[in-house]
C-alpha cells in the first residue's frame, strides 16, 4: 500500500486509480485485497468472487465509465502463495471520459487506464468471465486460457485461439516443457532457452 | 486441428428478418433460400493474410460468422520471456510487419520505462519522424489494398510509387526494407544525415502533391462511394465494447488518439488534428467509407507532424546510456502507443536481477479490431463482408503474433 503522502520519496498517486479505488471501497468494502496507487503501474487487486461486480461498477460509474477492456493478461507466479498463483490483470480504459490537461502532463503515468488484478491458485485457476460486460474480452480470455491456462467460467465455449486445439499444456506457464514432438514432427527447443 | 469444420454459434432458425439497408433492397426478401456454411480463407485474397472466416449464409446474406485465427502464431510472448530484452526488439517488428517502426517504438518505450532509461532528445525526434513516415507508408498500403479489395486495381499500383520511395528512405537509415530494427533500447541505431533529411522533404512534398490524385481515384469516386457508404456500420457503442481502436474507432465518432490524449514520446510538442467520423463527410458515421476517409486524413496529419518535428529537431547524440547487461529493477509497466492500425500496448513484468522479462505481453490492435466482425457483419451481404474486413485494415501477423 503506497498511501504515504507525507514522505517526500513516495511517488504521487494516480488520480484515476485513486478514484476507482474509492468507488470500489464504497460499494464493496470487502472486495479490495491490495492496491498500489503510485509509480509507473498503479493497480487494484480485488477478490476473485467480486471481480464481476467490480468490473460492472467501474464500467457503469458516472465518473469512470470504463467502457473498454483494453487487455487481459495472465502472469504465472509459481513461487507465490501456497503452491503458486496466477495473476490475471485487466487493463481498462474509458473512451467516454477523456483526461484533462493536468492529467496528461503527469510524467509518471499520463495514460488514463486502470489496472484491476485478481489472483487465483495455480491448481485451480478459475476466474469468472467478463465477456458479458465487455464483448471484446472474448478473444483476450481465450488467449489467456490458451497460453497461460486460466479457466474462465460462466462463458460460452472456451477454446484455444492461437495454438492448435490438441497442443499440450499452456506454454507461458513457467513449468511448461517443450514436447518431444507434435504429430510426428520433432520439436527442438531453441538453444539456451 | 480438430476444429477444421466450420464452427458456428448454433443458431438454428434465424430470428426474424435481417435488417437491410435501403440500397440492398434490390435483392428480394421473398426468395426462399437455403442456409449454407462455407469457409472464406485461409487462402483468400480479401482476408489480407491467413484469416479463415466460417460464414453461415442465407442467400446473399451473412447470418453468422466466426473468424478463426492463429495460423501465423510465432510465439512472440514466449520469445519475450526467453530472450534478453534487446534481443526481443527485432521480434516486435515482425508482429505488424507494415508498421515495424511503430512496434519497435512502443516496445522500446516499455523496456526503457521499466529500466528507467533516458532517451536523448534528438533520438526522440528521429523516432517520431520515422514512426510517422511508417504511418504514411502503412496508410498508403491500406488505401491501395482497400481499392484492390473492392475491385479497383489502379490505386494499388499508384500508391506503390510513393510507398517505394518511403521504404527506400527507411532502408537508407536502417538497411532493411520492411523490418528495420532501427529503434533500439535507449535511442536509435544511427543518426540521420542532411542528405537523408533533404530526401525526406522531397518525398513529403510528393506525397502531398499526389494525395489528391489518389482521392480522385477512390475517395471522390462515385463507384467507390456507392460501394462503401452505409456498409459495415459500427457505432460508437459497438466499437468501444469490442475494444476497437485506431482509425476504426475514430471513424465511429470517438475523438481519441493516444498521440494527443495520452502523449508518449514527444507527441505533446506537435500541433495536429485528430480526424473523426462525422455526418457531413459522406456516408454515415462508422461505415467503411469513413474508416477510409480517416486514414486519408491521417496521412495529411502525419505530414504536418513530420514537418514540425524537422523544424524543431535539435543536434545531439542519438543513443542514451544503456548499461551493459541491462537488468531493469523489479516492477511492471503498461505502455500504449498509437500504431497505424490502432493501439499497441505492451505489458511488461520484470522480477529484477534478470536480463529477461518475466512476462512480455503485447496487445495487437488488429487482434481486437478483427474480433468485432462477428457482430458487425451479421445481416450484411456477403460482398460487403469483404468491404468490411478490408476497411478494418488488419495485419494477420499481429493478430496471431
Amino acid at each position: 500500500m503506497a498511501e504515504t503522502a507525507d514522505t517526500p520519496a513516495a511517488p504521487p498517486s494516480d488520480p484515476l486509480t485513486e478514484r476507482a479505488l474509492d468507488v470500489l471501497r464504497t460499494a464493496h468494502p470487502e472486495a479490495v485485497v491490495a492496491s498500489e496507487l503510485g509509480g509507473r503501474h498503479p493497480w487494484i487487486q480485488v477478490r476473485v468472487e467480486d471481480l464481476r461486480a467490480a468490473c460492472r461498477l467501474l464500467r457503469d460509474h458516472d465518473e469512470l465509465r470504463m467502457d473498454c477492456c483494453h487487455l487481459i493478461s495472465g502472469v504465472d507466479w509459481p513461487e507465490a502463495g501456497e503452491g503458486g498463483e496466477i495473476e490475471v490483470v485487466y487493463h481498462l480504459c474509458s473512451f467516454q471520459i477523456l483526461p484533462d490537461d493536468a492529467y496528461r502532463k503527469r510524467a509518471e503515468k499520463n495514460d488514463p487506464w486502470v489496472a484491476l488484478k485478481v489472483r487465483v491458485p495455480r491448481e485451480k485457476p478459475e476466474v469468472p468471465t467478463v465477456l458479458d460486460i465487455w464483448t471484446g474480452a472474448d478473444w483476450h480470455e481465450r488467449e489467456t486460457w490458451d497460453l497461460v491456462g486460466v479457466r474462465f467460467t460462466g462463458r460460452r465455449e472456451l477454446r484455444r485461439i492461437l495454438l492448435p486445439d490438441d497442443w499440450p499444456g499452456h506454454p507461458l506457464r513457467k513449468d511448461w516443457e517443450y514436447p518431444a514432438s507434435y504429430h510426428g514432427v520433432p520439436i527442438i527447443p531453441p538453444e539456451g532457452l | 486441428m480438430s476444429d477444421q469444420g466450420p464452427d458456428l454459434r448454433s443458431g438454428g432458425e434465424p430470428e426474424g428478418a435481417v435488417e437491410i439497408h435501403e440500397h440492398q433492397e434490390a435483392v428480394s426478401r421473398d426468395v426462399r433460400t437455403e442456409e449454407m456454411v462455407f469457409n472464406m480463407g485461409p487462402q483468400h485474397p480479401a482476408t489480407h493474410g491467413v484469416l479463415r472466416v466460417a460464414v453461415r449464409t442465407d442467400g446473399e446474406y451473412v447470418r453468422a460468422l466466426q473468424p478463426h485465427v492463429g495460423n501465423l502464431h510465432r510465439c512472440v510472448e514466449k520469445i519475450g520471456e526467453s530472450l534478453p530484452y534487446y534481443q526481443w526488439v527485432p521480434y516486435l517488428d515482425r508482429m505488424d510487419y507494415l508498421a515495424a517502426i511503430c512496434n519497435e517504438h512502443v516496445g522500446c518505450m516499455a523496456i526503457e520505462r521499466l529500466g528507467g532509461l533516458e532517451v536523448p532528445e534528438r533520438a526522440e525526434y528521429i523516432r517520431v519522424i520515422t514512426a510517422e513516415v511508417q504511418r504514411i507508408l502503412s496508410h498508403l498500403m491500406a488505401i491501395g489494398v482497400y481499392g484492390l479489395d473492392l475491385g479497383a486495381f489502379t490505386p494499388f499500383l499508384h500508391q506503390f510509387r510513393e510507398r517505394e520511395r518511403g521504404m527506400d528512405l527507411l532502408d537508407h537509415l536502417s538497411g532493411g526494407r520492411l523490418l528495420y530494427h532501427y529503434i533500439r533500447i535507449g535511442g536509435v541505431k544511427r543518426d540521420v544525415s542532411q542528405d537523408w533529411l533533404d530526401e525526406l522533404e522531397a518525398w513529403l512534398a510528393d506525397v502531398e502533391r499526389r494525395l489528391p490524385e489518389y482521392n480522385t481515384l477512390l475517395l471522390h469516386n462515385r463507384v467507390f462511394q456507392e460501394r462503401t457508404f452505409h456498409v459495415g456500420l459500427m457505432d460508437r457503442e459497438v466499437a468501444t465494447r469490442w475494444g476497437v481502436t485506431g482509425p476504426a474507432l475514430r471513424a465511429a465518432g470517438v475523438d481519441w488518439d493516444c498521440r494527443r490524449d495520452a502523449p508518449y514520446s514527444i507527441y505533446d510538442r506537435f500541433d495536429f488534428d485528430v480526424p473523426c467520423g462525422a455526418s457531413d463527410i459522406g456516408g454515415e458515421v462508422g461505415d467503411c467509407f469513413q474508416r477510409h476517409w480517416v486514414r486519408v486524413r491521417e496521412i495529411e496529419e502525419s505530414l504536418k507532424i513530420i514537418r514540425q518535428a524537422l523544424a524543431q529537431m535539435p543536434e545531439g547524440p542519438v543513443m542514451g546510456r544503456v548499461p551493459k547487461g541491462f537488468k531493469p529493477p523489479a516492477g511492471e509497466v503498461y505502455v500504449r502507443g498509437e500504431n497505424p492500425r490502432g493501439e499497441l500496448a505492451c505489458y511488461m513484468v520484470s522480477v529484477g536481477k534478470s536480463d529477461k522479462a518475466w512476462r512480455a505481453r503485447c496487445r495487437g490492435p488488429s487482434f481486437s479490431n478483427i474480433a468485432c466482425i462477428t457482430e458487425v457483419a451479421e445481416g450484411q451481404l456477403i460482398g460487403d463482408l469483404v468491404a468490411l474486413i478490408g476497411s478494418l485494415d488488419i495485419v494477420l501477423g499481429e493478430v496471431d503474433r
